[in-house]
């Protein structure tokens, strides 16, 4: 028999030759259960977009089908079959969760293309304008954030506090509209919409964002034109996200400025750009980073308005047009990705923290 | 190092090389401004998407129409924008027999698809059934008809009933023609259980099979459709080589055209977005929606909306005038159920006017004590019209007769559902034609038809001389005796119909001023692509 006795410290240990003790990993096992979460979570995605579907007022077949269509009843009864909705709701749903565990989204209604082909078009499309956005923000809405607490009270404070409140109640398709007037429309600075330009014609697709596909490809006038597109929606999306961001970080950062260890640096002669770098950043950002994985969440899950008056062709006018018509298939794959990015986000964002703020463990 | 490692990086790269492109394309961006093309032989056309489809079995939606019209030929067409006369176009004659059931079409010799192969008659007839049996949105056109071939060259169509429409119906994009040998390949069938059997639409939605002037380059259904010159087009070859139709919300088309100088159109401005408008652009439109009230006629709905005194009671309070102001330029006050655009429409001075006086008499005489009923409408803004808006200019113009009008704006869906359900007691929408002949009203409009039962309608229910009207319709052959008998019909749908037209409206094309062929069509397809062209060079 073997016996492994953990004692105290400089307690004698008998311990014959066995199995090695197991070593412990919090982190993989806090991953592991998020995503066995994450799984329930889904499912329940499933069940309330399934259902909410069901109560809102309105029929996809009256949705879908023409006027004098709907006054033939093969017609009717065709368009039924074929989408399984003479089928009870149980049935359709429980077909698909059955299709779901096989990798098929469905076919969307608006499309006529599987679900999944839809996601893996228009996902990064929208990842073309989320990830240069949130890095742009990132980079100005720590900057002015910081500036703001720095300056405290001052003038600067004052302007940036009113630049972010503005930015915060401006409607985007408001800013978007005003964006195109005067860098299109007046100054000739920018395209108007789309992702090329009408000559053009997409890159092979390797990530389906066409700059980054241009430019892996070498094809540099192509990959040009394509972030000329980016820009104006880029330019509104970074306004209103550096917005949320610079409060946030004011107020973060005010709140460590206050602390004695940021008192006791300064006391001690050091430099105000090292005490601003080393003390009061690492300290400020780990709120902030909660704030920014929201913002990032809520960029990839696509920007409707902004999509629409830019004619960009992402995820949110995806959905959009899929809860217009009440496309069934096309609004559970679109939620299912939402709730998936939301969770993911999340869970990046709990782990950031540890990296971030060595005082903050998992347990 | 693996390739997918060497990829991963290089993408990681890309990406940050894209954030830096980003923040700096506004310093030199100018050059790709306004719209800045690769090539000089393109025609962009910018519309607000409606498209679910591109296969002609099952188009129905405005920009599908557009592009199956330029993709695959149909036997008979229009030209410009003209809908009173029929022009041959993969038929280059037909007959029709006395008793406007039997048509025969002569078919052009020579017509090859755009994968060089020849188009018989077996084609036409495969795909007409096909049509039919699918089932789709457009299929109701052809649901009595049924087509067969006679020879290589001859097909005849039948139709279960007199219908002097049928050679309108077949000019129609719905009834192009498929390369019946390549679509059966790719899941086509026309056989009776096409509805479920045919799986072909995401072949013809990635790979045209007509042919027609273009063929389908790329399809993105909320990005945008490019089309390429047929090589082995039959006819007159188009002049642009590439059309590029881009997803375009509606304000960034005015503004886009404000700053056009290349080959471009706008198909969605309309109405007041028309003003402020440069003179680098032209427009061109016509009259070709109506825009009417729905009043139930069922007691058990609503005893209000279904008296009839009070019907016309509110028919007399609108100022037609003034809702015609509203919608901007291209619009009219209403008039009858056939907008001007088509044959068979109101002539000019039958519009219908304001007398508020008469109202308030009408309304007195309909004994309704608490004249108040919920008004709804949908929340949208349809050819540069808030419904919302013209509805509130309906409700005050009732208030000064004495009729309380609550509003109720809806979804769309919403919408669309309620007033299918024969449940609304008063709704507003706009109205287009399927195919551009305007007696295909009495199978919807008429009493008892599907639309009619929607408004509770029914034939006890009607007055008799609307119905002797509608029958007289339906009786004459002769088209143009039959757009004279549809005046008649309308003054009778103005006297007793729980309908109410209010305003016609525009469909229009705006292009830049070097461009020809941009007429808009009351067809259904509001521009023929392959006959635009260029003033200044030929391309």
């Amino acid at each position: 028999m073997t016996t492994v006795t953990q004692g105290t410290p400089g307690a004698a240990v008998t311990a014959a030759p066995g199995p090695r003790p197991r070593r412990r990993r919090p982190v993989l096992a806090y991953v592991a259960k998020r995503l066995v979460i994450t799984i329930g979570l889904l499912l329940g995605v499933t069940v309330l977009t399934f259902g909410l579907v069901q109560v809102v007022p309105g029929d996809p077949v009256t949705a879908n089908l023409s006027d004098q269509a709907l006054n033939d009843p093969a017609a009717v009864a065709a368009f039924q079959a074929k989408w399984g909705l003479d089928q009870p709701v149980y049935v359709q749903y429980l077909h698909y969760l059955g299709n779901l565990l096989h990798g098929d989204l469905g076919t969307s209604q608006q499309t006529g293309r599987a679900v999944a082909e839809d996601l893996l078009q228009y996902v990064p499309a929208t990842m073309e304008l989320a990830i240069p956005t949130m890095l742009l923000a990132l980079l100005l809405g720590t900057g002015i954030g910081m500036l703001a607490a720095v300056r405290n009270g001052r003038l600067t404070d004052q302007l940036i506090r009113v630049g972010a409140l503005l930015g915060l109640s401006t409607p985007p398709f408001w800013l978007s509209l005003v964006v195109l007037y005067l860098f299109f429309y007046r100054f000739g600075l920018a395209p108007s919409g789309g992702r090329l330009s009408p000559g053009f014609t997409p890159p092979d697709t390797v990530t389906g964002m066409y700059t980054v596909d241009a430019m892996l490809a070498g094809q540099w006038e192509l990959a040009w034109d394509a972030a000329q597109h980016l820009l104006l929606p880029i330019l509104v999306l970074t306004c209103l996200t550096v917005a949320i961001l610079v409060r946030f970080v004011r107020s973060s950062m005010l709140e460590v400025l206050g602390q004695d260890y940021i008192k006791a640096a300064y006391a001690k002669g050091l430099p105000t750009g090292l005490v601003l770098r080393r003390h009061l950043l690492r300290a400020g950002l780990v709120p902030v980073i909660t704030v920014s994985g929201l913002a990032f969440a809520s960029l990839l899950s696509g920007t409707v308005l902004v999509e629409n008056i830019f004619g960009w062709p992402g995820l949110g006018q995806y959905a959009y047009r899929s809860a217009s018509a009440l496309d069934l298939p096309a609004i559970l794959g679109a939620s299912l990705f939402v709730a998936l990015v939301y969770t993911l986000v999340n869970l990046t964002v709990d782990l950031l923290y540890g990296l971030i703020d060595p005082r903050i463990r998992i347990s | 190092m693996p390739a997918n490692t060497r990829r991963l990086r290089a993408a990681a790269l890309a990406l940050v090389a894209l954030t830096a492109a980003s923040a700096t394309a506004a310093c030199t961006a100018g050059s790709g401004a306004s719209g800045g093309t690769g090539t000089t032989d393109t025609l962009t056309i910018n519309t607000s998407f409606v498209l679910k489809t591109l296969d002609p079995g099952r188009v129905y939606e405005a920009t599908g129409v557009t592009t199956t019209h330029a993709l695959y030929d149909t036997l008979l067409t229009f030209e410009g924008s003209d809908v009173g006369k029929l022009v041959p176009r993969l038929a280059e004659s037909y007959e029709a027999s006395a008793d406007a059931k039997t048509f025969t079409f002569k078919l052009r010799q020579g017509v090859k698809f755009s994968d060089g192969t020849p188009l018989t008659a077996d084609d036409v007839v495969f795909s007409l059934n096909r049509l039919k049996n699918v089932k789709a949105s457009p299929a109701v056109m052809v649901s009595d008809l049924t087509a067969a071939k006679s020879d290589d060259r001859t097909v005849v169509v039948t139709s279960a009933k007199p219908n002097p429409n049928v050679p309108v119906v077949l000019a129609m994009s719905a009834t192009g023609v498929v390369n019946a040998k390549v679509a059966k390949a790719n899941g086509a069938t026309d056989a009776a259980d096409a509805a479920s059997a045919d799986t072909a639409q995401q072949f013809l939605d990635k790979t045209s099979a007509g042919s027609g002037p273009y063929v389908l380059k790329s399809y993105d259904p909320n990005s945008q459709v490019v089309l390429e010159a047929n090589p082995n087009y039959w006819g007159t070859k188009p002049q642009f080589n590439r059309v590029v139709l881009r997803n375009m919300d509606v304000q960034t088309q005015k503004l886009t055209m404000s700053r056009a100088s290349g080959a471009e159109v706008s198909l969605d401005i309309s109405g007041k977005l028309l003003d402020g408008l440069p003179d680098t652009v032209q427009t061109s439109g016509i009259q070709d929606t109506v825009y009417y009230l729905i009043l139930n006629a069922d007691p058990a709905v609503s005893p209000l909306t279904s008296n009839a005194k009070f019907r016309q009671a509110l028919r007399s309070a609108i100022d037609y005038q003034g809702v015609a102001q509203l919608f901007g330029k291209g619009a009219g006050p209403g008039a009858g159920l056939v907008a001007p655009a088509f044959p068979g429409t109101l002539p000019a001075g039958e519009e219908s006017k304001r007398d508020v006086v008469q109202a308030k008499a009408l309304l007195a005489e309909s004994g309704v004590t608490d004249p108040t009923v919920k008004f709804s409408y949908p929340t949208i803004t349809y050819r540069g019209v808030d419904l919302g808006t013209v509805a509130t200019k309906v409700q005050g113009d009732a208030a000064e007769a004495g009729i309380k009008l609550e509003l109720n704006p809806q979804p769309l869906t919403t919408f669309l559902d309620q007033m299918r359900s024969g449940k609304m007691p008063m709704g507003f929408t706009p109205q287009s034609l399927n195919y551009p002949v305007a007696d295909s009203l009495i199978n919807n409009m008429a009493p008892g038809a599907g639309s009619a039962l929607r408004a509770g309608w029914t034939v006890e229910r009607a007055a008799p001389s609307v119905i002797t009207a509608g029958d007289k319709v339906v009786a004459t052959l002769d088209p143009a005796a039959r757009a004279e008998a549809m005046k008649d019909w309308q003054r009778e749908m103005n006297a007793h119909s729980p309908y109410i037209v209010i305003a016609n409206n525009s469909g229009m094309n705006v292009a830049t001023a070097n461009l020809t062929g941009v007429e808009y069509t009351p067809a259904g397809w509001q521009i023929d692509i392959a006959a635009i062209g260029s003033k200044t060079e030929a391309r």
